[in-house]
């Protein structure tokens, strides 16, 4: 069986035009050769850093960032290959939330008419849009009384309840979850992880959750890729890859995250990265993380390692830990 | 003497209160750290210390001691004399922060020439060697360069050799790690530790991350709705926080031990806005011991661990 979404070796090149007038072109490769599976009723999140191209693979998908090679398939149709008419009822059944609820709103709508939107859009009848904006709104914990109100009128959390509750109006399958509680504060944050979750167990959905937060990850996650400069260095059941890092780069991007205990502070050990990460337009040779890499050997900056199987269902790429001789699997 | 003590300090627009009666002190070479949500007024109280207050907000009543002098007395030329030689300030976004038409060796030496401390071709050297100081590879040449040419964490960086190059005694950072990446961050949470100690330098860091207070501070101060509700001992107040919102803000933050997929604690509600704020304890509508003698206002009490709240969980003090 095929599963909900699976993005195969894509790849998202963008053209820059660089020198002291734009005269010569060079290519930022902000995805390069991206491969993720979501399964029903489970959720993957990519994790990274600034510019590891997280976003654009979840851009990708949702059609908002050209395709230079690879395929995405969503329940076994490939993407690129749609219609319009096609294109349009995958938006059905694939929905997104992104991280400013503020920006995501129209100011001037009230919070029934934004969730209205989309049914409107499919060709809902009034009286069934009336109901089906209350249900939703009961859904996502907002009082109906206000459904007059606007966005202005709530707080950052209650807006991304709205926008949860809008990207729910045509029952999808998939939610691309783009950093959906990093504007938020930390006490309401848990109130949407809640409700996210409550949500996946009672509809069945599917995350595609993009953060930079790991510890929200490991909290939400069944499976876990981590990207660096374009390319998933690890990818493996969220439990698994937080316990037994195997890259070194998802080894210290996990040591970084300050811990809320001082009694640790001085008995943690810390990997502290040196350096700034390379810029996509001019990426290191051979392994992306070779120039910041505590393990880096001359050998690494040679040729890009694959992703190879550290057990049936983790992976990395990263010659000195993984070495080659297991069979090469690319997924 | 504290280097830094103010004194119910509340600041607000024309009817709206902001912060309303701020207590703390930062002693010489301390990491203080000042923790709330948005709207609780740390960021605030840190510009009043500086006295950056956008237009339209004062200072409604409460003193700022730095080093035994009341700032809040002192005249526009006197204030501007500290600022930048013995009171220095980093902010969340480097990028916007920094002069985006000045070379950045410029902007690093600024101070130095501007409080009279060195030459100009002696700060400029300076300014090199403080950007090697604080990791930027070839300063010689990035000493060069504008801002848009340095990547944030680089111009973070930068913001931080400004800061600390004429060795001020209190250094005040706003959220300094927030726009960064993780990797970065441990970086630049690491460097300010170690020159800071290096000059002595006090901190007061204002932060919402409860990991960054944990690894960083010294004493902590939890504001809530323009109130300090709770201030302690780094250790004491994670180990036994005694104010329900400190408790409650501690058990949010999902940990990496604990067993994934289960539901997070919340704290019930939202965070009201000023105009919205109960009276009596702000934190009462949210509160699960909340009940009518919340309506008068708490003080703040207790010695080194300290807490305002009716109600408070058994401590340590």
């Amino acid at each position: 069986m095929s599963s909900l979404l699976q993005i195969s070796d894509l790849k998202v090149h963008f053209p820059v035009r660089t020198g002291r007038f734009g005269g010569s072109q060079s290519v930022v490769k902000a995805v390069d050769g991206v491969s993720i599976r979501i399964e029903q009723n489970e959720t993957v999140a990519i994790v990274g850093e600034s510019g590891c191209g997280k976003s654009t693979t979840g851009n990708a998908v949702l059609g908002l960032a050209p395709v230079t090679a690879g395929r995405i398939e969503f329940q076994g149709q490939d993407l690129a290959s749609l219609n319009a008419k096609g294109r349009r009822d995958v938006w059905r059944d694939l929905q997104v939330i992104f991280q400013d609820p503020v920006s995501a709103l129209n100011p001037r709508r009230t919070i029934a008419q934004s969730i209205a939107e989309p049914l409107q859009i499919h060709g809902h009848d009034e009286r069934q849009i009336e109901a089906r904006v209350d249900e939703l709104m009961g859904l996502v914990g907002l009082n109906p009384d206000q459904r007059d109100r606007r966005p202005g009128a709530l707080s950052g959390g209650q807006r991304q309840r709205v926008v949860i509750a809008r990207a729910l109006a045509l029952s999808p399958k998939l939610i691309i979850c783009d950093e959906p509680v990093s504007a938020l504060d930390v006490s309401i944050q848990s109130q949407i992880l809640n409700l996210l979750m409550r949500l996946q167990r009672e509809l069945g959905l599917s995350y595609l959750f993009i953060a930079h937060d790991l510890s929200v990850v490991r909290h939400i996650a069944d499976r876990v890729a981590v990207m660096y400069l374009g390319m998933v260095v690890e990818e493996g059941p969220a439990a698994t890859v937080f316990a037994n890092p195997v890259h070194p780069y998802t080894e210290a991007l996990l040591s970084a995250i300050p811990l809320p205990d001082p009694a640790l502070r001085h008995s943690r050990r810390k990997i502290v990265l040196e350096g700034d990460l390379p810029s996509p337009m001019n990426p290191p040779s051979g392994c992306p993380f070779v120039t910041r890499c505590p393990l880096a050997e001359p050998a690494c900056a040679e040729a890009r390692p694959a992703l190879e199987a550290v057990s049936a269902q983790h992976f990395a790429r990263c010659r000195v830990r993984v070495p080659i001789t297991r069979e090469s699997q690319d997924c | 003497m504290s280097l830094l003590a103010i004194d119910d300090l509340a600041i607000g627009a024309a009817d709206l209160s902001l912060v309303d009666g701020v207590t703390l002190s930062v002693e010489p070479g301390e990491v203080v750290a000042l923790v709330g949500e948005s709207g609780s007024g740390k960021s605030l109280t840190a510009l009043s210390i500086m006295g950056l207050l956008a237009d339209g907000l004062q200072r409604q009543r409460g003193s700022i001691e730095f080093d035994g002098v009341d700032l809040t007395q002192l005249a526009d030329e006197q204030l501007r004399s500290l600022r930048g030689a013995e009171l220095a300030m980093i902010f969340q976004e480097p990028v916007s922060s920094l002069n985006p038409l000045a070379a950045v060796g410029d902007q690093v030496a600024e101070s130095l020439i501007v409080h009279g401390r060195s030459s100009v071709a002696d700060a400029g050297r300076e300014a090199i060697d403080m950007l090697r100081r604080v990791g930027i590879p070839e300063p010689e040449r990035r000493a060069r360069q504008l801002p848009t040419e340095l990547s944030g964490g680089m111009c973070q960086r930068v913001m931080i050799a400004a800061a600390l190059i004429s060795r001020p005694r209190l250094l005040i950072a706003d959220e300094p790690t927030t726009a960064l990446d993780v990797t970065i961050q441990a970086q630049i949470l690491a460097l300010m530790s170690a020159l800071a100690e290096e000059a002595n330098t006090a901190i007061l860091l204002i932060t919402h991350d409860m990991g960054v207070v944990a690894e960083m501070a010294d004493k902590v101060c939890v504001m809530y709705g323009g109130r300090v509700v709770e201030q302690g001992p780094v250790e004491a107040l994670f180990a036994t926080p005694r104010h329900p919102y400190t408790n409650m803000l501690l058990k949010t933050i999902p940990r990496l031990d604990e067993e994934p997929g289960q539901e997070l604690f919340a704290i019930p509600g939202n965070v009201p806005s000023p105009r919205d704020w109960p009276v009596g304890c702000r934190f009462r509508t949210r509160c699960d011991r909340a009940d009518e003698t919340c309506a008068e206002r708490p003080a703040l009490t207790g010695q080194l661990h300290q807490v305002a709240c009716h109600h408070a969980l058994r401590g340590d003090a």
